[in-house]
């Protein structure tokens, strides 16, 4: 077992007179001195939160790239098959079983009004889906529970607001949150069935803050294992 | 293997009689014994140079159930320096009363204030047996079973919701207009009167619990003779959130985040104890990859942690420029860890059976990129500090902390490695990678401050001689190992990433984890196959460390208290828990 043993020495005495230690010292800040600034000039520069961040939640919709058991799922829970462009939620409740502050969702389904015949008849649809974000944790264990991928976290997160209220979305904002998202960054997070990519990079490589905080001098991302391609 | 072998402890039986000896298949021994021979036993156990558990780790109470006859259960945790092993002794609360541990260590102080507290457990000797983390005036004891989670509603307190629209609100917003109670001034003030009962000079200081200087909402109460402290108290509980309880209500992974915010600071090391014990209970193994994927990211979240506190030492001693440069590379690690799991503080990466996805693309590189800088970084700060006169002064011979205290008072982490004494889990345990790579101990030799800042110091160097031998070994691995454990038989066994229905066995389990601040155990103690535990027991090295503060600091000038506060480094959240 290796024990290494550390402690004190005393000042020489020409260290003592000499004023060496404050010498060395001054050296270091003096060094420090002409580096470039590294903060971040929030809000005028924001760095782009790396493609797992895990920020506001959002609810999909069917675009054509849901997992391959999404229509199973769909009719096991008897629910309307959703036309592109709709919601991909099935009211199953599998998030809020695995949330740690279930209260916090409010969700409920509805059985279509309409007549025996009908080719709806009998199925459900997702009506009310409300998350208080003030309670939630930011742990996204919510959307590792989700068997459709509908619910997913994005990269906002600036929260505040004057009102508690205002941390209460509701089915449409969370859609609409969902959707910016996907547009604008979806590609850089999931594939073509909804999934984690699998080459999803540590940062946005295309994003030019992040050099600041790193002292001008940032990592070049490579492949992780030895039989990795890109 | 870190327990005491059921050979040896089926010597006791032998030996005395009385005792009973079981071990669980999590590899945990513990022994029964009645609580009139307890505290003969224990004191048996610490002198006897056979056993020699002179070390105390922790004291809990369990709670059977309200319809059990007996109905609590004291549990007390040791550890043999010589023979590197832990037991287990337990008995029976009669009459919810137990003869006191301090006589035997003095370490037990708290942690029988907090039984006290948490189960209305009275320990007969005690000096003084008052509240550790409520206040005084509280009428309930919040871990006993019969007392409901959201806890008992019983003052009036309308201000959650907003005023302008009153009670007018509807659904998620309309919070309830009565709360559990909260402490007023009164009720603070014979706190404060009844934790230091007689004065012994002219003035008693308070210090905080709002003083940007102390580490979190601390109150620390000071009776001064001059300049020079004669008494101290400290009173923690501000930050209290009832995560044990949470523990005992919640199902497995979803505890996770709530260990994230414990010891805030390394959230990443609170995730690993907890997921450690569960694993053990669970009796499983994870995948190789997960291993060593969380040995790296537990040791760069210590060389997180150990900057912060590098950084507010040296500020609290005056040294501004520290906090910059420390914060600098601090940063840089909060990056990657952001990259990798998503969050930068709050990080629940770690699961119950590995981690919860891959390394992403370049991950090892930042990693190797920080880790090339690192070293000539710490330099820089050495030269800075090390060898200044003025932090010598300010370090050197101050509030020095013994071997003895050590074991007295179950000090552990730098606290312990400072006063030279070589214990460390990861080296004890071997949990997950640890048992592979290669670091050294660093130990100090008087047990000063300045040798728990060197301690750290050098922790940092050798955190960073993990990281690399972990990053190494990664990059021979493949893309399609598995990082979370596989289920053989979901039937039998389900390990799920996100927790819905998964159980783990009946047993009893402690293990832990050498995080930054000191030994975080988690013992879990499950009655039967469950959803939830039925005992969640944190054993905080914070909360323990904290406590030397109070011997420490006698006799020394006030100025001190800041340095050894510092030095000790505790976080609120995992004190208070
Ligand atoms: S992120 Fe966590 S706390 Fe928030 S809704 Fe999802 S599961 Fe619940
Ligand atoms: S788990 Fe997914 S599909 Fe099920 S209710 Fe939640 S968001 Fe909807």
């Amino acid at each position: 077992m290796g024990i290494k043993k550390v402690g004190a020495k005393p000042q020489t005495l020409v260290e003592k007179i000499f004023f060496l230690d404050f010498i060395k010292g001054l050296k270091t800040t003096i060094k420090h001195l002409w580096k470039k600034v590294i903060t971040v000039d929030f809000p005028y520069e924001v760095v782009t939160p790396p493609p797992r961040f895990r920020g506001v939640h959002g609810l999909r919709t069917v675009d054509g790239t849901e997992n391959p058991e999404f229509d199973s799922w769909v009719k096991r829970l008897k629910i309307k098959p959703p036309e592109p462009g709709e919601t991909r939620c099935i009211a199953c409740k599998f998030c809020q079983a695995a949330c740690p502050v279930p209260e916090l969702f409010d969700i409920q389904s509805e059985k279509l009004d309409v007549p025996e015949g009908h080719p709806h008849y009998g199925l459900k649809v997702m009506t009310v889906f409300n998350m208080d974000l003030s309670k939630c944790t930011f742990c996204g264990l919510c959307t590792q529970a989700c068997p459709t991928d509908c619910i997913i976290m994005t990269d906002i997160y600036d929260l505040s607001s004057y009102t508690r209220r205002s941390w209460v979305l509701d089915k449409d904002m969370l859609t609409q949150i969902a959707n910016d998202f996907v547009a604008r960054r979806g590609k850089e997070k999931f594939d073509e069935k909804s999934q984690w990519r699998e080459d999803q990079k540590l940062w946005p490589e295309y994003d030019r803050t992040r050099e600041k905080l790193w002292d001008f001098n940032m990592p070049k991302l490579g492949l992780n294992y030895h039989d990795q391609t890109a | 293997m870190s327990w005491i072998s059921v050979e040896k402890a089926k010597k006791l039986e032998e030996r005395f009689g009385y005792p009973k000896v079981s071990q669980d298949k999590s590899g945990v021994v513990s022994v029964e014994v009645p609580k009139d021979k307890f505290i003969e036993f224990l004191k048996f156990l610490k002198e006897d140079k056979e056993y020699d558990f002179r070390m105390f780790l922790d004291l809990t109470i369990i709670d059977h159930g309200e319809k059990e006859d007996p109905r609590f259960q004291g549990v007390v945790i040791l550890f043999s320096p010589t023979y590197q092993h832990r037991i287990i002794v337990k008995t029976w609360a009669l009459d919810e009363t137990l003869p006191t541990l301090t006589n035997l260590w003095k370490g037990a102080k708290w942690a029988e204030r907090e039984a006290w507290d948490m189960f209305g457990i009275k320990f007969e000797g005690h000096e003084n047996l008052v509240r550790m983390l409520l206040w005084e005036t509280y009428p309930y004891h919040p871990l006993r079973k019969d007392f409901p989670l959201e806890g008992i509603k019983d003052t009036y307190l309308p201000s959650l919701n907003e005023t302008l629209r009153g009670d007018s609100l509807e659904g998620l917003f309309n919070y309830d207009r009565m709360h559990t109670a909260i402490p007023t001034m009164e009720d603070l003030e014979i706190t404060q009167k009844k934790r230091m009962p007689v004065k012994t000079s002219q003035i008693v200081l308070n210090w905080g619990p709002l003083h940007p200087g102390t580490h979190g909402t601390i109150w620390f109460l000071f009776d001064l003779d001059g300049e020079y402290v004669k008494q101290c108290d400290i009173i923690i509980g501000q930050l209290h959130r009832g995560v044990e309880k949470l523990g005992e209500n919640v199902n497995w992974q979803q505890f996770i985040p709530y260990t994230d915010r414990m010891d805030y600071i390394a959230a990443i090391n609170e995730n690993h104890a907890y997921v450690l014990a569960a694993e053990k209970l669970l009796g499983i193994e994870i995948p190789e990859k997960a291993k060593w994927i969380r040995t790296m990211m537990a040791e760069l979240s210590r060389i997180n942690s150990h900057l912060l506190w590098l950084g507010t030492y040296a500020l609290d001693l005056g040294a501004l420029t520290m906090f910059l440069y420390t914060f600098r590379e601090r940063e840089k690690i909060m990056d990657i860890i952001e990259g990798i799991s998503g969050a930068r503080f709050t990080i629940n990466y770690f699961r119950i059976g590995g981690v919860f996805a891959d390394l992403p693309y370049g991950a090892l590189d930042a990693i190797e990129h920080l880790i090339k800088d690192l070293p000539e970084r710490i330099n820089d700060y050495e030269t800075l500090l090390t060898r200044n006169r003025i932090w010598l002064s300010r370090n050197k011979d101050v509030c020095i902390i013994t071997e003895e205290d050590v074991y007295e008072y179950g000090l552990t982490g730098a606290v312990a490695r400072g006063s030279g004494v070589p214990y460390d889990v990861r080296k004890i345990d071997k949990y997950d990678a640890y048992g592979e790579v290669e670091f050294d101990i660093p130990v100090g030799e008087t047990g000063d401050s300045y040798d728990r800042y060197l301690v750290r110091m050098e922790e940092m160097r050798q955190s960073i001689r993990i990281i690399e031998q972990c990053v190494a070994k990664l990059r021979r691995m493949s893309k399609n190992d598995p990082y979370f454990f596989q289920t053989p038989d979901e039937k039998k066994l389900k390990v799920t990433i996100d927790g819905r229905g998964m159980k783990l066995p009946a047993g009893e389990v402690y293990a832990s984890s050498d995080n930054p601040r000191g030994e975080l155990g988690f013992y879990i103690y499950n009655k039967k196959d469950g959803l939830k535990a039925h005992r969640m027991r944190i054993r905080s090295g914070a909360f323990y460390n904290l406590q030397v503060f109070t011997k420490a600091i006698i006799g020394r000038p006030i100025a001190d208290a800041i340095t050894l506060l510092s030095t000790i480094d505790p976080v609120v959240g995992e004190t208070d828990r």
